[in-house]
């Protein structure tokens, strides 16, 4: 507080840029409703502050010595206290920038590919909302009020896809999403209650420093963060709750793309990242969440490689890019986790977006289709495409590879190599299952294709021609960027480090940098895009993946491992088969029973069925008189 | 002055009569009598706020106002005033018998408020009687005689099973005690908790709380009433009712049970098998009231965790759920009065197509339901979070677990309610819902009050801390 201005005008910029999208969202829903270019306008003008803002205060605290800290009261209850406010550091502020920016492009991007949809207000007014959230929930500086805004983060993404498109809402995915992850906050809500109880607040900064370790034994410190990992768990959609994350993909695609780079998945990353010194004290739920991370990648990447469905193939990428910045943070190495965050989130709404130029000009998500109908006549979509494929693939000098090369280095640090192994093979699958639908659309086989082709490429012309090609441009520019930054980010990194460590954190462990590894790395990404080649690329390729020519292994990762058979066998047998149905009986026997009854109207039938309803009364008071006497005797034992 | 203690009491007596003598008129006139009604509700409530502050007891100490009594006091005229205003159109009553409505719930309004000051065993008794009684009567009105009779029968039948209980439980406290006074029996009590006849004649005793409250098992009469009752009584049930129970379930457990293991175990076996019962209960239910009826049996399987805490925190986090579920609960059923306006029973599929008849009755309902199954930042969350605080700080950590669980079972439906407002399309064309602005403001003001008492519950938190340091 030694210049007293400064502080103001952080706390200034902060208010502005958390609750600058929250106005928009209020302002759009009460009165702009019926004017869908105001609501846009009044949307982005908002965000673009917030940009502003979050810039700012990047910009303005790049050289921080402490975190600072602006809280309010909220909520006392007895000794519990719950204040709120703001959270400033490194780890709040990187990311701050980073959903701002990205949601600036993606709502710019929106204006092109939601344009002439008739409900834009809405659609821009849940953008907002979902904004707000989501950087609200960056600067909390307690767990409480990072616990509401993550379960709004998670709201406003089920409103965003649920309430837009009919066909996913049809379905039941919309409450699968809500609700898996929802059991994941659960887990989540009792960790924190337990830290609660012991801490007696809720502090991020509190509960970072190593008093809490001292005030909580080693087991119920154990206990509590493996809590608090569940609720990451069906944040991030990682094993066992992953399987609502390619499922929520119906939405449109702009949305995925806030949803999977900056927004709601990367949520649960970011709360490792924020109690990362809580988790480090935890030996166990360090090696538990290594473990979860690790199988969640290899899964996914499994899953990834027989998939036909482009946004699919990026849903299950995101999995298990999410596995590895949590074996990253896990193996203790806290930076390789924030910046594969940070560059994860450019070139992965780089891809969504481009595929969302594919899908938006041919109308499939199918990536033959998609290379049939002539995806490689839209250049700049394109070659942004494959750029963002090559980060995620890990090719130098793309910024994939240089936070990938962290992860690595942190994991290749750990006594155990079953990791680093599990990690290098993941890395080879990711570059094959990235470079696989990029030759699929690229070099479309089918001979008979070829007139298709045409026509399909003129009249996408004429389309974007009709459509206005400033539509086109206006989502050509946010690519452009995006890919500017997949190029550059890499070489941020030391900068960046410098940054993250500024605020000492503790037990975070010096990095060594062996030479091999970083060959290896690069040999394993080039060989994994160049078995994709060989298959899909090549001019006398068959197009046929490895894993399709082994039919068992193709069913296993087509059906998801069969998670989700597990699941819907779970539900119904257990809970819908048995204890609704008994209920459903029950509502049978003595509801439509008592209707039919009456309907049949003569006094006779009348008495007998009021007659069998009495009867009903009377076992029902004896189940009363039962429990009591269950109850009173329970006193004698 | 001491009169003036009994004040909202006597002002609610004197409506009653008010409604006597207009119920002799003879002729209907439904809007005069909704206006009075309206407007003796809405006075009520400023009496009730004027008389906030009083303390005292009365009638040689066996009836209490303290800032607990009168607390729920105003919760309780809020909520008549509130279901008086959705009665403007009784479409689901008898129409002979529409003047008997607002004649008996203006009595039972005032029996709930004794209820909640009463601090003797028989008092406590005959304001319960009292309520009920209007309660049977209320829901045996309903246009449908048949669902109407039955359900009242039914209600009437498991109350009176539940209130011979009672009264065999205060019989065996008066026997083994000597006393009926609560004040005396929570100095004699403390040394007698191992004696069977004491804590089983206080089990019983609470029976009737229980029946109010519905709580396994006394909670049979629930979906049926619900389904089988008008609208609007359903709400009143679903409401003042419930608040009443909360009430003085609230003050008995206070003064009486407290350090005792063994009512612990047995409000903690009844919380969780309330809990799953009506959770899993309402997944099955396709009528919206049968829905709602059972998600009353979960909600007060909830509150009974904050009581069985047995600490400040747990009784305030109660108090304070008490009055969440007076505003959420009265918002759904604001939503099921006006689409369901003719008064027939609603299936949870007829909410279909509302966001675009109604979009402030769909925000309401989604607000409310979001509230009901505790999603931040809305009351509902507020309130699971201080009861469950509550409840970790005595160490019950399974209790809690079980009932987050239950809380996400509880997702399930209300999203399916959830769905057929915003996604389903109706099967014939439905014409907007028109509301007359009250009904608009009230839906808006309920909305906001969800969620502003969900991001700043500080006012009514430390109402509720206040009223329960009475308690202790």
């Amino acid at each position: 507080m030694a210049v007293p201005w400064v502080s103001d005008l952080t706390l200034l910029a902060a208010i502005l840029a958390t609750l600058l999208p929250l106005c928009s969202f209020l302002v759009v829903m009460l009165f702009t409703r019926s004017h869908p270019r105001i609501s846009a306008g009044l949307s982005i003008g908002a965000m673009s502050v917030s940009l502003l803002c979050a810039l700012f205060l990047l910009n303005e605290h790049w050289h921080m010595e402490k975190p600072l800290e602006y809280a309010g009261r909220w909520l006392v209850s007895g000794s519990i206290e719950i204040p709120f406010g703001f959270l400033l550091d490194p780890v709040s502020l990187l990311m701050l920038a980073v959903v701002a920016v990205i949601g600036f492009l993606i709502q710019i991007y929106s204006l092109g590919y939601m344009a002439g949809d008739p409900g834009i207000s809405r659609y821009y007014a849940f953008m907002s909302l979902f904004l707000w959230a989501m950087m609200s929930l960056v600067v909390a500086p307690t767990l409480f009020q990072l616990y509401i805004f993550w379960e709004l983060v998670g709201l406003s993404s089920y409103l965003l896809i649920g309430f837009w498109y009919e066909k996913f809402s049809a379905s039941q995915a919309g409450k699968k999403a809500f609700i898996m992850t929802r059991a994941g906050d659960v887990a989540m809500f009792l960790g924190m209650l337990l830290i609660l109880l012991h801490l007696g607040n809720l502090s991020i900064l509190e509960i970072d420093s190593p008093a809490l370790a001292a005030r909580m034994s080693p087991r119920l410190l154990t206990l509590s963060a493996l809590l608090i990992f569940g609720g990451i768990i069906g944040k991030s959609a990682q094993f066992p709750l992953m399987t609502w994350l390619p499922d929520a993909m119906q939405g449109p695609t702009p949305v995925s793309a806030l949803l999977h780079s900056s927004t709601m998945v990367a949520a649960g990353v970011y709360l490792f990242e924020r109690l990362f010194p809580f988790f480090f004290f935890s030996p166990d739920a360090m090696t538990f969440g290594l473990f979860i991370g690790t199988l969640s990648m290899l899964l996914a990447s499994t899953m990834a490689l027989v998939t036909r469905d482009i946004k699919e193939i990026w849903a299950y990428s995101t999995i298990s890019q999410l596995g590895y910045m949590i074996m990253g943070l896990d193996a203790g190495a806290f930076f390789s986790g924030a910046f594969h965050l940070t560059t994860h989130a450019a070139f992965k709404a780089l891809l969504f977006l481009c595929s969302g130029v594919l899908i938006h000009t041919f109308e499939t998500n199918d990536i033959y289709e998609l290379g049939r109908k002539g995806g490689r006549s839209l250049k700049v979509p394109m070659a942004c495409c494959c750029i963002a494929a090559g980060a995620l693939a890990g090719l130098p000098p793309l910024s994939g590879f240089f936070s990938k090369g962290l992860i690595l280095e942190g994991l290749a640090d750990l006594s155990n190599p079953v990791w680093l192994i599990a990690a290098l093979f993941g890395a080879f699958l990711t570059a094959y299952y990235a470079f696989r639908p990029i030759f699929i659309i690229l070099f479309p086989r089918e001979a008979s294709g070829e007139p298709e082709v045409h026509s399909a490429t003129s009249t996408s012309k004429d389309h974007s021609a009709g459509h206005s090609s400033s539509h086109y441009w206006l989502m050509g520019w946010p690519l452009i960027l995006l890919a500017g930054a997949t190029l550059c980010l890499g070489f941020l990194k030391a900068p960046l480090e410098h940054f993250m460590g500024q605020t000492a954190l503790p037990g975070v462990k010096g990095i060594g940098h062996p030479v091999w590894l970083l060959y290896t790395e690069i040999i394993l990404a080039v060989g994994g895009v160049g078995l994709a080649w060989m298959e899909f690329g090549r001019r006398c390729a068959q197009q046929v993946g490895f894993v399709e020519k082994i039919p068992a292994l193709h069913r296993l990762f087509a059906e998801r491992w069969y998670l989700d058979h597990f699941y819907g066998w779970f539900v119904d047998r257990v809970i819908d088969r048995g204890v609704s149905a008994l209920f459903t009986q029950n509502d049978h026997r003595v509801i439509d029973g008592s209707i039919d009854g009456i309907s049949r109207g003569t006094v006779e039938t009348g008495r007998l069925i009021s007659h069998m309803h009495l009867g009903m009364v009377q076992y029902r008071l004896l189940a009363m008189f039962v429990v009591m006497v269950l109850l009173a005797f329970y006193f004698f034992f | 002055m001491k009169w003036m203690l009994f004040s909202p009491e006597i002002f609610y007596l004197l409506a009653a009569l008010c409604f006597l003598l207009l119920s002799m008129t003879g002729r209907l006139h439904r809007r005069r009598d909704h206006h009075i009604a309206l407007a003796l509700a809405v006075a009520g409530v400023a009496v009730c706020v004027a008389s906030l502050q009083l303390e005292g007891s009365l009638f040689s100490e066996t009836y209490k106002i303290d800032l607990f009594s009168q607390v729920f006091k105003l919760l309780l005229s809020v909520g008549l005033a509130l279901v008086v205003g959705i009665c403007s159109e009784l479409r689901g009553i008898q129409e002979r018998y529409e003047h008997e409505v607002y004649l008996l719930l203006f009595p039972c309004t005032l029996a709930t408020m004794l209820l909640v000051s009463s601090i003797h065993w028989l008092g406590v008794y005959v304001s319960l009687e009292l309520s009920s009684y209007s309660l049977y009567i209320l829901v045996a009105l309903r246009k449908d005689w048949t669902q109407g009779i039955e359900a009242g029968l039914k209600y009437f039948l498991v109350g009176v099973f539940a209130s011979a209980m009672m009264l065999f439980g205060m019989v065996i406290l008066y026997g083994t005690t000597g006393t009926l006074d609560v004040k005396q029996l929570a100095q004699i009590l403390p040394g007698l908790m191992s004696h069977a006849a004491v804590v089983v004649g206080l089990l019983l005793a609470l029976s009737g709380f229980f029946f109010k409250l519905a709580v396994f098992p006394f909670h049979f009469w629930a979906a049926d009433v619900y389904q089988g009752a008008a609208h609007q009584i359903a709400a009143y049930i679903a409401t003042v009712s419930k608040v009443a129970a909360i009430a003085v379930l609230v003050r008995m457990v206070a003064m009486l049970g407290g350090s005792s293991d063994y009512f612990v175990h047995v409000l903690a076996v009844l919380s969780v098998v309330s809990m799953t019962v009506g959770n899993l209960a309402a997944i099955a239910q396709k009528d919206l009231k049968r829905l709602l009826a059972y998600s009353t049996v979960a909600h007060a399987g909830y509150v009974l965790i904050g009581i069985l805490s047995m600490n400040p925190g747990g009784y305030a986090g109660a108090i304070f759920y008490a009055m969440a579920i007076l505003v959420m609960k009265f918002t759904v059923f604001l939503v099921l009065v006006k689409v369901a306006w003719d008064g027939t029973n609603l299936e949870v599929d007829g909410l279909a197509g509302l966001h675009r008849r109604s979009p402030l009755l769909a925000m309401a309902l989604m607000v409310a339901l979001f509230s009901l199954a505790g999603l931040p930042p809305t009351v509902g969350f507020t309130g699971k979070f201080l009861i469950f605080t509550a409840a970790m700080e005595r160490g019950h950590f399974a209790l809690v677990l079980i009932a987050m669980i239950n809380v996400v079972i509880s997702l399930y439906y209300y999203l399916l309610m959830l769905r057929a407002a915003y996604l389903l399309e109706p099967q014939e064309q439905c014409s907007p819902l028109s509301l007359s602005a009250p009904i608009k403001l009230l839906a808006g003001a309920l909305v906001v009050v969800m969620v502003a008492a969900g991001i700043f519950p500080r006012y009514l938190m430390d109402l509720a801390r206040n009223a329960a340091q009475g308690l202790m």
